[in-house]
């Protein structure tokens, strides 16, 4: 098990996300973006430390540590896409259906400055160069999500014409996936990675109480709770944030006091864009990224905002890191020789959902009515 | 016994039949024709056209047509519509090519499975449509994902090998399964299109545009949104379990939720209002795919995803067009050219309003409702706090009080759209405090909202038309649909209850404007007729004349009078004291949630309690 894991170390940092890119972004049989070898060997590797002979043979609680770090990091990145969802639906009432897309739009564009749509070799990230890239990723996400709240979403919401962007949105996500696929026509593609996690412990590996967990989930974990943090400090204490609670509570009385709700909403979607694509960096390096990448980090993120209504933010972001933790439970806590497995993890959270909001709907959910 | 039901039956084809007759006119024979053109398309083999592909697009058109139903009748926002034509596939897939079914019980379980999976939004349809479109959007990744993570459900990435079976009997062709599928597509589109015309799509329409108003009016948000989600996932279902035996092999790459959103832009480029527009538009996109698809091989660009670009990029262009659709544009223009000339309505209905209760001889001076001890609190405001009161009928009494004294809340406690914290309403001596609205509808208790809401796409008949939904016992969906003698006649005796409560308000003459072209007071008495309509022993008025004139108010005065005239007790809530003093035989003064003062029009003025609950204890 520790050979192949060595080689690929750089390549499956992230195991969770890793081994959902390629057990359900890819389908079966799908050619890796990377040479076959290389790939084979990784894949084996995840299955191996997942599931295999090594985790059953572990106590309960290194699975319990191993599941809760990894879990968590996942999660801090789905809290971000889950509070993102939050206040975009608390400052206009709508669900952006391209928010993972305008996410994956945004690594899709840091990925081409840093390497073009090659595959990516190590070189290619030095750590200039990838500020610039991230720099340009994120001027591209922001825009492209204020253009689709200019473009897409503000004038239905003017009109009161709810499939206008519910299509709207929609077709921006479908849009955005089809330009992904059209220029990165591998089925996966490598992120570089710019921090040397790879050189810390056991060849980015640490062990903590017998268990070996990524250094970089540490990492992961930590921004994502300082970006969550910090936005949420922001949200209560600068005056874009008090614009932005005003216009959540009452978008016409604010108008009337004299806050530009327009710009004010549209520079929201925009950057609740660029915190959700930075955590999703600093995940990303070593996981297979392809164009399903955002989509299905927007739709953990989505699930986790429909599990507390879209309720406040930082309550979203909570629910994200608990989706995180349950989905690597999911796919690694076994009673006895029992263990639901990776396959479930996809699937039983969404089908949790969406029991959840059907069975206790709320008065903020419920259609008004008299 | 038989005997009679079965010449029952013939006088009632031979009756629909001479309706069918009457009611035949050119679109009736452009769609024949349209249909009997379209069934020979196979047998001419044209050059270029593939009779496999071009049944595929018949099953899309079908599903389009059902999600037609949810999205544009009932105005809920499906993101998930490919997610059932999965479901109905790989049901019907699974059974064919593991259980060695035949195709056809096969389908019809796809299709049920999927109508399963339909009624279990039971929970979501109520909810606003911003959930709704997340969740349909949850359940179209959901299946998709669940068909790639087992692949042994799915057939991995080779999918599900669905072996050669007959429909109907025949060698299952591409050309048998095209007459199949047009088949399947025609009763589709006459059914919706019948439920859409008929009660259930009026109320469709009603609680899509105004969602408050036509619950209080009676209507079941929950069971008629339910339903037609369900009957277009069912449809959906049977579409896919179809179509998965042509393409001889079961992928999940073709039901990815690409395929709902293909069927949602194909709803929206036809048009959402319209029965055929989501046809029209499954046939667009199949027409600009015979350009797209050589151009993206031109362009050596992956086929799946210029699909989706093209599709993406022109709903946008929709959408920034006004988002009618092709068909309700085509409609537009047609009717500017002048064709076809409206059909006139056939004279004028009379008819005696009051069918099923007593009239106002009969009620004398009964006791018809009492509140006894109303308590109702948000958080710390105690709104009603303990208001007892007796409607009689024929009688009209008048709750005032100033602003945030608690009076529509009152209405809403006895009308059942909020809970009492304490207290209960009786009708006719039943505690009714537990029912929901449309149950205290049905015995007898309307009400009119505060709000100054009609339903603005519809005409005032159809507005007062949307008041019989709890009078209907034949208006379901699938009656509707099949336009049984039942539902047709009580239809037609709708129609004219309808517009004799607009008689009774004086608006007759107004049945076939749109609502949107009214006064504001004649919107309001449009909504009142709409009460009236639902046959009320009890009516529950919400400041009726909220910022009418002086001369309006002794019309509405003489309304009143002709609403107490046919035995039904009123509650007014009502600022405008001048008409309190025309249309009211007692008042009661509310302050802070606290009958203050109790007693005629007169008496009430002299009160002090009222003096001080309206100008406060200061001397002026």
């Amino acid at each position: 098990m520790a050979a192949p894991q060595q080689e690929d170390a750089q390549e499956f940092v992230f195991l969770d996300l890793e081994r959902r890119a390629r057990s359900v972004c890819t389908p079966e049989g799908a050619i890796d973006g990377r040479t076959g070898e290389a790939g084979t060997a990784s894949w084996s590797a995840s299955q191996g430390s997942a599931s295999g002979d090594d985790l059953e043979r572990a106590p309960p609680v290194t699975i319990a540590l191993q599941v809760l770090v990894s879990g968590l990091a996942a999660g801090g990145v789905y809290g971000l896409f889950a509070a993102g969802y939050s206040l975009m639906y608390r400052l206009t009432g709508i669900v952006n259906f391209a928010f993972g897309d305008l996410v994956g739009l945004g690594i899709f564009a840091t990925l081409l400055v840093l390497a073009g749509t090659s595959p990516v070799t190590q070189s290619g990230a030095h750590e200039p160069r990838f500020l610039g890239a991230l720099a340009v990723g994120l001027v591209v996400c922001v825009a492209a999500g204020i253009g689709t709240y200019v473009g897409l979403v503000q004038p239905y919401l003017a009109r009161g014409s709810t499939i206008g962007w519910v299509a709207g949105t929609a077709a921006v996500a479908f849009a955005i996936r089809a330009v992904i696929g059209a220029a990165f026509q591998r089925s996966s593609y490598v992120f570089p990675d710019p921090l040397p996690f790879h050189r810390v412990g056991n060849a980015g590996f640490v062990k903590i109480g017998g268990a070996e967990v990524q250094a970089r989930a540490f990492f992961v974990i930590g921004l994502a709770l300082a970006l969550a943090l910090g936005s949420a400090w922001l949200l209560e204490r600068s005056r874009f944030g008090r614009a932005l609670r005003a216009v959540s509570d009452d978008a016409e009385g604010a108008r009337v006091v004299g806050v530009p709700v327009d710009l004010v909403v549209a520079l929201a979607f925009g950057l609740v864009g660029a915190l959700a694509m930075v955590a999703a960096i600093a995940a990303a390096p070593g996981e297979a990224v392809n164009a399903n990448t955002g989509t299905l980090l927007g739709l953990k993120g989505l699930i986790a905002a429909l599990a507390v209504r879209f309720g406040p933010p930082l309550r979203a972001f909570a629910a994200g890191l608990v989706l995180g933790v349950v989905e690597a439970a999911i796919a690694n806590v076994h009673v006895g020789s029992w263990q639901l497995g990776a396959s479930y993890r996809e699937v039983l959270p969404l089908l949790f959902v969406l029991v959840l909001i059907s069975v206790w709907p709320s008065r903020e959910t419920l259609e008004e009515r008299e | 016994m038989s005997a009679v039901a079965l010449g029952r039956t013939r006088a009632e084809l031979g009756r629909a039949l001479t309706e069918v007759r009457a009611g035949w006119r050119w679109p009736a024979w452009l769609a024949a024709a349209a249909i009997a053109v379209a069934a020979l398309v196979p047998f001419l083999s044209l050059p270029g056209v593939r009779v496999d592909a071009l049944a595929q697009t018949v099953y899309l058109a079908v599903a389009a047509t059902a999600l037609g139903l949810t999205v544009g009748a009932a105005g809920l926002p499906s993101l998930g519509a490919g997610a059932f034509m999965a479901i109905g596939a790989f049901t019907s897939a699974l059974l064919v090519a593991r259980a060695d079914w035949r195709l056809e019980p096969a389908a019809l379980v796809g299709a049920l499975a999927a109508l399963g999976a339909g009624a279990l939004f039971g929970g979501v349809v109520r909810l606003r449509p911003a959930f709704v479109a997340a969740s349909t959007w949850v359940l179209a990744w959901l299946v998709w994902l669940f068909l790639l993570a087992f692949p042994s459900v799915s057939g991995g990435s080779q999918g599900l090998i669905v072996p050669e079976r007959n429909l109907f009997g025949l060698d299952a062709t591409p050309t048998v399964h095209f007459e199949v599928a047009l088949g399947l597509l025609v009763l589709t589109a006459l059914g919706i299109w019948a439920v859409r015309r008929g009660a259930p799509g009026l109320e469709l329409s009603a609680l899509r545009q105004a969602p408050a108003l036509a619950t209080s009016l009676g209507a079941r948000l929950g069971r008629r949104r339910l339903g037609a989600f369900a009957a277009s996932a069912c449809l959906a279902g049977l579409a896919g379990g179809l179509s998965v035996q042509l393409a001889a092999v079961a992928d999940p790459a073709s039901y990815d939720p690409f395929l709902s959103f293909k069927l949602l832009v194909a709803v929206l480029l036809g048009g959402a209002a319209s029965t055929l527009g989501p046809a029209a538009g499954v046939a667009t996109l199949g027409l600009i795919a015979l350009v797209s698809d050589p151009l993206a091989r031109l362009l050596q660009l992956p086929l799946e995803r210029f699909d989706a670009a093209v599709a993406a990029l022109l709903l946008v262009f929709v959408l920034a067009l006004g988002g009618g659709g092709i068909v309700p544009w085509a409609r537009d223009w047609l009717a500017r050219v002048g064709w076809p000339p409206a059909p006139a309505r056939s004279g004028q209905v009379t008819v005696c309003y009051k069918e099923d209760r007593a009239s106002a001889e009969e009620a004398g001076d009964e006791s018809a409702l009492r509140a006894q001890g109303l308590r109702k609190a948000f958080g710390g405001v105690v709104a009603v706090d303990g208001l007892w009161l007796e409607l009689v009928c024929g009688r009209a009494i008048a709750l005032v009080g100033p602003n945030g004294s608690g009076k529509t809340t009152a209405l809403r406690l006895i009308s059942g759209s909020a809970a009492p914290d304490a207290g209960r309403v009786m009708f006719r001596g039943q505690d009714v405090s537990g029912m929901p609205t449309f149950e205290r509808v049905n015995l007898g208790v309307a009400r009119t909202l505060q709000s100054l809401t009609t339903f603005p796409e519809l005409t005032a008949l159809e507005n007062v038309e949307v008041g019989r939904s709890v009078r209907r016992h034949y208006g379901g969906g699938i009656r509707t649909a099949l336009a049984t003698p039942h539902a047709r006649d009580e239809a037609e005796r709708g129609q004219a209850a309808a517009l004799a409560a607009l008689a009774i308000v004086g608006l007759e003459q107004e049945a076939d404007a749109p609502t949107a072209l009214l006064t504001s007071s004649e919107r309001r008495l449009v909504a009142l007729a709409a009460a009236l309509a639902t046959d009320p022993e009890v009516l529950l008025v919400d400041e009726l004349a909220a910022g009418a004139g002086a001369e309006e108010l002794e019309r509405i005065a003489e309304v009143l009078a002709r609403i107490r005239a046919r035995g039904i007790a009123l509650l007014l809530v009502e600022h405008n004291l001048r008409l309190v003093r025309l249309a009211a035989d007692r008042v009661i003064v509310l302050a802070a949630g606290r009958a203050v003062a109790e007693g005629s029009v007169a008496e009430v003025a002299e009160s002090p309690a009222v003096r001080q609950a309206y100008l406060g204890t200061q001397a002026l």
